[in-house]
């Protein structure tokens, strides 16, 4: 039997793998609208990856933001209930 | 504006001008095969997902440069499917597969990095349609590197020297690539090139030093050396490529294939 080669942690995009929140819009027009959210070890990564796997149009523009500097302002949840104080 | 006419162009400009775009073409076939047959050794799907957006590109820019040479005379089918090894024209960096992901990630960065360098001497050429492509592959090329530089910041900071190792392997050969020191490039000369390939060759290793230190990878780089002995400018190479690199990126004519 092949015993498959020991990846270390490196190789599969470090130890910290973050979340990305992805924005796009088509022209100067359009709204910037969430696209989706991609997993990445680096903000460059980040970028890249976002770039190739949301190529469904030709954006004019084109952000990621990391999901954990996304600050909810409402309860998370189905409802999206208003936060209590 | 005046219409630019390849046909104005002194004999050994234009056959320069014709060999240094084939050179760039051919390298970035074999770069797209690469990416195509490296993609399962990607580390997540958005991994694969980018390495084959790479290759997409990749091909598309070798295509681009193809069409382009048939305004030189040569027929596409030609071009694309009907050479045999002794005239592909790739860079011999990219001769030797990669040995791990570090050599996979060292030598993909120094093949885009030689091929943007080397592309970008053609920015201002006085040909639109090249000046065009040239742009167009500098856009897409953006994110190639881009793709190098995040897994170049994987590897910083690690006790992971192997990319480093591999850089400082590669690189010879790499510069080897933009020719001797010592040779006048006919091109510039012609006003067909921003800058002697001599310059490109140095704007490429500052570039490399730079990005290394950015990532903060510690390599050992080794002193320009000179190209081979058996290296010449018409191909930018030395030797053919080998039998087997030859069968993977070699495109099958469609007609043999059912004889």
């Amino acid at each position: 039997m092949i015993k498959p080669k020991k990846i270390n942690r490196a190789e599969l995009g470090g130890n910290s793998t973050k979340f990305y929140e992805v924005f796009a819009r088509i022209d100067s027009n359009d709204v910037l609208a969430h696209v989706g959210s991609i997993e990445a070890p680096n903000d460059e990564l980040a970028q890249v990856r976002a770039w190739y796997v949301y190529d469904q149009q030709r954006w004019r523009e084109m952000c990621v933001v990391p999901t954990d500097a996304v600050i909810s302002v409402t309860d998370k949840g189905a409802r999206g209930k208003i936060k209590e104080a | 504006m005046d219409r630019f006419d390849l046909a104005t162009l002194a004999p050994e400009a234009r056959d320069r001008l014709k060999s240094d775009v084939l050179a760039l073409a051919d390298s970035k076939l074999v770069l797209a095969n690469w990416y195509t047959t490296c993609v399962h050794n990607g580390r997540s799907l958005p991994d694969f997902a980018a390495i084959l957006g790479m290759a997409t590109a990749t091909f598309g820019h070798t295509r681009g440069l193809y069409l382009y040479l048939v305004n030189f005379g040569i027929p596409y089918t030609d071009l694309e499917r009907r050479r045999d090894a002794t005239a592909i024209n790739s860079m011999n960096l990219l001769d030797k597969p990669p040995e791990s992901w570090e050599d996979f990630v060292a030598s993909v960065y120094l093949a885009e990095q030689a091929m943007w360098t080397f592309a970008s001497g053609f920015l201002s050429h006085p040909d639109r349609a090249l000046s065009g492509l040239v742009q167009k592959i500098g856009q897409e090329s953006y994110f190639h590197l881009k793709y190098c530089e995040g897994w170049r910041g994987i590897f910083a900071g690690t006790e992971n020297a192997e990319l480093g190792q591999a850089v400082a392997r590669r690189l010879p050969q790499a510069a080897a690539w933009f020719g001797d020191n010592g040779q006048n490039d006919i091109l510039y000369d012609a006003g067909l090139r921003a800058l002697p390939a001599a310059k490109l060759r140095e704007a490429f290793l500052n570039e490399v030093s730079s990005g290394l230190q950015a990532s903060q990878i510690d390599a050992k780089l080794p002193d320009p050396a000179p190209p081979a002995a058996d290296w010449t400018i018409e191909r930018r190479r030395a030797g053919n490529i080998p039998d087997r690199l030859f069968g993977i990126v070699q495109l099958k004519d469609p007609a043999a294939a059912y004889n």
